[in-house]
Order: C-alpha cells, then structure tokens, then sequence
C-alpha cells in the first residue's frame, strides 16, 4: 500500500486523461508497448532510467513510460481506459484490487507464463507478494513493490523520558507503557500516531495486531467474518485504551499529518513502513519489529504490475520487460535507488545487497520482517466493502463511539452479509 | 423543401444554438439518460451489466446510511444557504457604502472564491487540528474549548458548513454588489424625500429590488450545497463515522470505491428528485415576491 501523496489531485486527473494507451503496436519491426504508473521523484527517475536500459539492450522492444498520476485512484483510471479500448500494456496496481483486475477479461492471467517459462524463478518472490496476486487459480500480476510495519521511534525522546530502546521481543504492554510515558499534553507531544479515518489505512495496522493476538480476518473456509474474536476484541480493547483512557496516541485524520510531527518530535513512535523514512530528515530514528502479543506478526502491502491484453506481439514484449525488470540484479538497483525493499529473496545474495543497507540505515530490520508477514488481507471483490465495515468499527472505537466488541460484532455482522451476497 | 427550411429564421436560429446544443446533449442528456439506465442494472463496471429492475430502489429504501445521508444533505442546505446568502447582504450592503479601502475589502473578501479547494481544505485541516490547530488555541484563550472539529463526528458537519461558507460568501457577495448598482438612483432619492428612514429604504426599496438576485442565489446555492463534495472530499471523507457523508459523497463512495455503479446511479436518481423539488419550490415562491424593475 504505497501512498505518493501527490496534493495536486486534480492537476493529477488532468495529466492522467491526457495520457492514452495508444502505441501503435508494431512498426518497422519494433514493438511499442506502454507502461502506466505512479511514481514521481525519485522513484520516478529510477523508473525512467530503467527503461532507457531496457530499450537500449532489447533492439525490437521500445517500453513508454507514462505517469497516471496519484496511485490511490489508478484502479478507476485503468478501468475506464479499458472502456475506452485504449488502454496501456502493463500498469501499476495495488495489491488490494488483484480480485477486481481478476474479473476484467483484458487483464492477462500470468500463470500460463510462469508455468511455461522457469527463468522468472517465481518462487524466489516474498510469499506475501505470491500471494497478493494469487486470486484462485489465477495469476494477475507481477511483483512490484513489497511493504511491511514495523515500530519506527524517536531515540531522543525515549532518551529524555528514560525508557530503554523498544527490543524484538516487546510486548504490547511495552508498547503501552512507553507511550503513556512518552506522553505529555502540556507540550502537546504524544507516544504513538494512529490513522483514524476509517480507510484501508486503519484497518491494515489493526490487521497486524489482530494477527499478534492470533486472530484472523476471515473464517479459513473466506464464509464468514472471524475478527470479533477474542483476539480481535483484544486488539481492539489496545486500541480503545491507549487512545480514550491513556489518551497517548495521536489520531491523524487520514492527511498524513502523523509524518510532518512525527519529524517535529512530537511523537514518540509510530507502526509505518519504508516508504516513510525519507519524510523524517530531522529525527534520528530508531527501527524496531512490531511488539508482539502471542506473536509478532506484521502485515505487508504488496503491489503488483499488472498486463493487459493487446494482442500477442505486444503481450510478449510486456511479458520480457517485467522479467528483465524484477529480475534480482535489477530489482537490486532499483533498491539502491529508491530504499524500497527487496522484491525478491535472492536479491539480498546479490554483491550489491551491501551498498544498500549501508545507503538506508536501519533497513535490514525491514527485510527481516518480511518473514513477519506471514498472513495476508483475503484477496476478494468484496475486500473493499469489508474493509470500509472493519474501518468504521475500528474508528468508532478510537473515538470512544463504540466498545470494541459491540462494534466488532456489527462489523462482523454487515461482512457477513456482503460475503452471502458476493459482489 | 429543404431550400425553404434553410432559408427560413427558424432554421438560422437553430444553426445558431446548434453548438451548444451538441455540447448540452453530450455532455448533459446522453449522460442523465444513461444514469437512469443503470439505475435499473447491477453493474460493477467491468463485467457484464445485468437488469435488476428497481431492486436498487427497493435496497435504497432500507439502507440507513443513504437515509442518515439525505439528512445531512438537507440539514447541510437549510444551514449553507441563508448563512451564504444573508452574510452576503451584510458584507455587500457594508462594503456598498464609500468606505475606505473599500476595494480591498472586496478583493479580499472574494479571494476564497478564487482558491483552489484542495488548498482551502489543506488550510482547514491544519487550522482545525484538535491538537495543534490555531482556532483552538485561540478560542482557549478565551476559556472555550477545546473543539475536536473534523474528528468529532457531531461537530464535522457544521465545520463544513463554516469553511464552506467562508469559501462561497465572495461570490454571492460579488452578485448583490452588482444588484445594488442597479437601483437606479432616483428611487432612492425618492424614499429620501419621503423620509422613509435608512431601515424604511432599506425594507421597501433596496430588498424588493434586490429580489431577483436574491432569487437566483438562492436557487443557485440551494442546488450547490445539496451537491457538495469537493470541500468534504479533501477534509473528513465523509467520516468521522459517516457525519459528513452526504448524498454525493455516498454515491462517490458506492461507485468508485465499491464498484455498485448501479446503485450509485439510483442515488443519483434521489438526488435529481430533490434538486427538482427544492428548485421547482423556489420558483413558484420567487415567481410570487420577485419584483422586477420594468
């Protein structure tokens, strides 16, 4: 779940229905192919020069990178350029909508591929990743980019409230403790942030603590809701405590607001993920795994490129482009490039693997806690609507609306029944 | 036969109109014609639509957060419009008088208007904050508050309302001025001799005359407030816990986070209804008390 906050939504929108599909497909022997993303500054410039390296090596393929604009909307973009029949070759997509894209005729299921050529090495993929374009028996993508929570926290202000570091095997009574503590109204200063909004972004972080406490989401037959468990309620009862009693936690009302404070110094410790470093200039932060409860467990938020069909010739070229760029030497220096984690686990065998956790401090601690993420959010149509029901629940409880387990329960409740409708 | 049509006035009149008759058709008609077919469809926008009949409808009527959201949608508007329209009268019939810096007052009082609303809601975010927002600091210091504002879902909505508010107030503002340009000055010479008195003019002169332009602000607010969604879009999105999820944020929320766009449709089908309703009121009312000078 990478979020490019780009504020300009608008001017966004205009680029992105400035952008079209159209390559021509073949001409004097050359196959265009079109890619759409998101991605802007440094990641941007990777991107492009990836692709001049790409076309200058592969004489009968030329790649055309264009951005979509903000990620978060790419899906109703994509969906209305295959409306239009113009519509690009590879595309940049979220993991969450895997199970939308795997109902779009247009979108090409990679599992024939993977099964027909070997040299992708699949299995070297983090399984979180395999599994977030895995929709049934088929395959809607390719590994772009893979994220997980850990505990990013501010050493000078443990220092001056005299807490030792957070260690690997903090609990959630630690995590509690330090925050209260860290915690003081007259400086307006908090121990931890947590996202409020309700959104994707409220609930993936309680996700992880539902999981710790060895919950799970779904019932494992995907019939039912499962995570007004007791473990679900536990979480949730974390939750309600630190943030109506103890009152140490600062709720960001989903505009990112948690991040600019966080390098003000006015909190202590937030659950975040790699991509947020680079807004933290002004900290010297420490990087911890997630406290744990009966585990420590942690949630990744994979992305996937996804193909879409234009015939053979350009579905091939598409197909050669993706395993030339997550292979590991270049997924490897893309890493460099940008700080975003290994895509595969054979990249951290590579002799450049070095250089890169030496450029990003402290991001080993990240690539370790991939093996932390072990569960994964269900990957279904009706995802969205049982997050926005898991959202509501979990926000009501923050704000002291609602106790977690009668607001668990109504959740659990309405996703029930968007489960028995289906889509 | 077609000579004589050519050649005739009507035929140069409907050439004349012809561009924006294309442009209302395809744009405005193609557009409400085909929400109304897929108010009868279950359609997720990538697969194949099939006919649902007024299953939409029926799912409307026992939907709670569609029923909570006409409410706010109504309360919003009966709040937004003789807030925007009656400041607005004030602020003009002020800045109307030869005051001084008179045109920086008017220059100021437009500039919202003229402010992109995702910078306008940025603003708010920060001025609003709970925690760190000035507008607490300062209503602390006069022993009020503090306000949750955005996050405290039975405050969010009026908060809307006062930022969008402040944000159209330099609009309509910028209408009356103009209306009371317009009231020729011999009338109100007239009251003058009569002795009609400042409130007497203003009551019996200047508000008949400024009937149409009151008329037309309100229809023309009362049909954007039920319509608002940009303002929320970039602040609460419509949280906390749905306290400003009106009628289009829902619809927003149906078609393009959840795919339903054929339940979105039937909302959208609401709204029109009652867009239809309020207007249709209004000007039966206005057609009533609206003086017009001849």
């Amino acid at each position: 779940m990478r979020r490019v906050l780009l504020l300009a939504v608008l001017a966004a929108a205009v680029i992105a229905s400035g952008c079209g599909g159209s390559g021509s497909s073949a001409s004097g022997g050359k196959v265009n192919i079109v890619l759409w993303h998101g991605y802007v500054d440094v990641e941007g410039n990777a991107l492009n020069a990836a692709a001049k390296r790409f076309n200058a090596t592969h004489p009968k393929i030329h790649v055309t990178v264009q951005n979509y604009g903000n990620a978060d909307y790419a899906l109703q973009k994509v969906l209305t350029a295959i409306r239009g029949g113009s519509y690009p070759d590879i595309v940049y997509l979220y993991g969450s909508w895997a199970a939308n894209m795997a109902r779009t005729p247009k979108a090409v299921d990679v599992a024939p591929l993977i099964k027909a050529d070997p040299s992708i090495n699949w299995n070297d993929f983090w399984p979180a990743e395999r599994q977030a374009v895995t929709v049934g028996d088929k395959i809607v993508g390719v590994p772009a980019l893979v994220d997980n929570l850990a505990l990013v926290y501010n050493k000078k202000l443990f220092d001056q409230a005299g807490i030792p570091h957070p260690t690997a095997d903090w609990t959630w009574d630690d995590l509690r403790a330090a925050a209260k503590k860290l915690t003081d109204p007259s400086a307006k200063q908090f121990g931890w942030a947590y996202v409020a909004d309700g959104s994707e972004d409220t609930v993936w972080r309680f996700d992880a603590l539902l999981w710790q406490a060895g919950g799970d989401i779904l019932t494992p037959d995907g019939k039912h809701a499962a995570f007004n468990s007791e473990a679900g309620v536990k979480a949730a009862t974390l939750l309600q405590q630190m943030a109506t009693v103890d009152h140490s936690v600062y709720l960001d009302n989903g505009n990112g607001n948690y991040a600019n404070l966080f390098n003000s110094g006015k909190i202590g410790m937030l659950f975040t993920g790699p991509w947020d470093l680079s807004s933290f200039p002004d900290v010297d932060y420490g990087i911890q795994i997630l406290p744990g409860d009966v585990n420590h467990n942690t949630i990744s938020g994979p992305d996937q490129w996804v193909m879409l069909d234009n015939g053979d010739d350009r579905r091939n070229a598409a197909w050669t482009f993706l395993k030339w760029f997550t292979s590991a030497d270049e997924a490897m220096r893309w890493s460099i490039a940008t700080g975003d984690l290994p895509i595969r686990a054979s990249q951290t065998r590579t002799p450049d693997y070095p250089k890169y956790t030496a450029k990003y401090p402290g991001i080993d601690t990240f690539v370790q806690n991939e093996e932390n993420a072990v569960k994964a959010r269900p990957v279904i149509p009706t995802y969205n609507e049982i997050s926005q029901a898991m959202g509501q629940a979990i926000q009501a409880v923050l704000l002291g609306k609602a106790e977690p387990k009668a607001a668990l329960d109504q959740a659990a409740q309405q996703v029930d029944q968007i489960l028995a409708q289906g889509s | 036969m077609t000579r004589r049509l050519l050649g005739s006035e009507h035929a140069a009149g409907w050439l004349f109109v012809l561009p924006a008759v294309v442009l209302i058709g395809v744009f405005g008609i193609i557009p409400i014609g085909w929400a109304l077919l897929l108010s009868f469809q279950h359609n997720d926008l990538l697969t194949a639509p099939t006919w649902v009949g007024a299953a939409n409808y029926r799912e409307l009527v026992h939907d709670p957060v569609f029923r909570d959201s006409i409410r706010r949608t109504i309360i919003y508007t009966l709040l937004f419009v003789p807030l925007s329209v009656g400041g607005a009268l004030g602020v003009a019939l002020f800045l109307y008088r030869p005051i001084r810096l008179s045109r920086f007052y008017r220059t100021a009082v437009f500039v919202p208007v003229a402010t992109s609303t995702v910078a306008t809601g940025i603003i708010f975010n920060w001025l609003l904050d709970p925690t760190y927002g000035i507008a607490n600091f300062l209503l602390g210091k006069v022993g009020l508050g503090p306000y949750g504002f955005f996050q405290d879902p039975d405050q969010a909505l009026y908060a809307i309302v006062a930022m969008t508010v402040w944000g159209w107030l330099g609009f309509d503002v910028i209408i009356y001025l103009a209306a009371l340009q317009g009231i020729p000055q011999d009338l109100l010479e007239a009251a003058e001799l009569d002795n009609a008195g400042r409130w007497g003019t203003f009551r019996h002169v200047i508000l008949p005359l400024l009937s149409p332009a009151t008329l037309f602000l309100i229809v023309w607010s009362t049909i954007n407030a039920l319509q608002v969604f940009d303002e929320i879009y970039v602040t609460t999105r419509g949280g906390p816990l749905h306290a400003t999820t009106v009628l289009v944020y829902y619809l927003y929320n149906q078609a393009f986070e959840l795919f339903h766009a054929g339940y979105a449709a039937a909302v959208a089908e609401v709204l029109f209804a009652i867009t239809l309703v309020f207007s249709i009121a209004q000007l039966w009312i206005g057609n009533r008390r609206v003086h017009y000078t001849s």
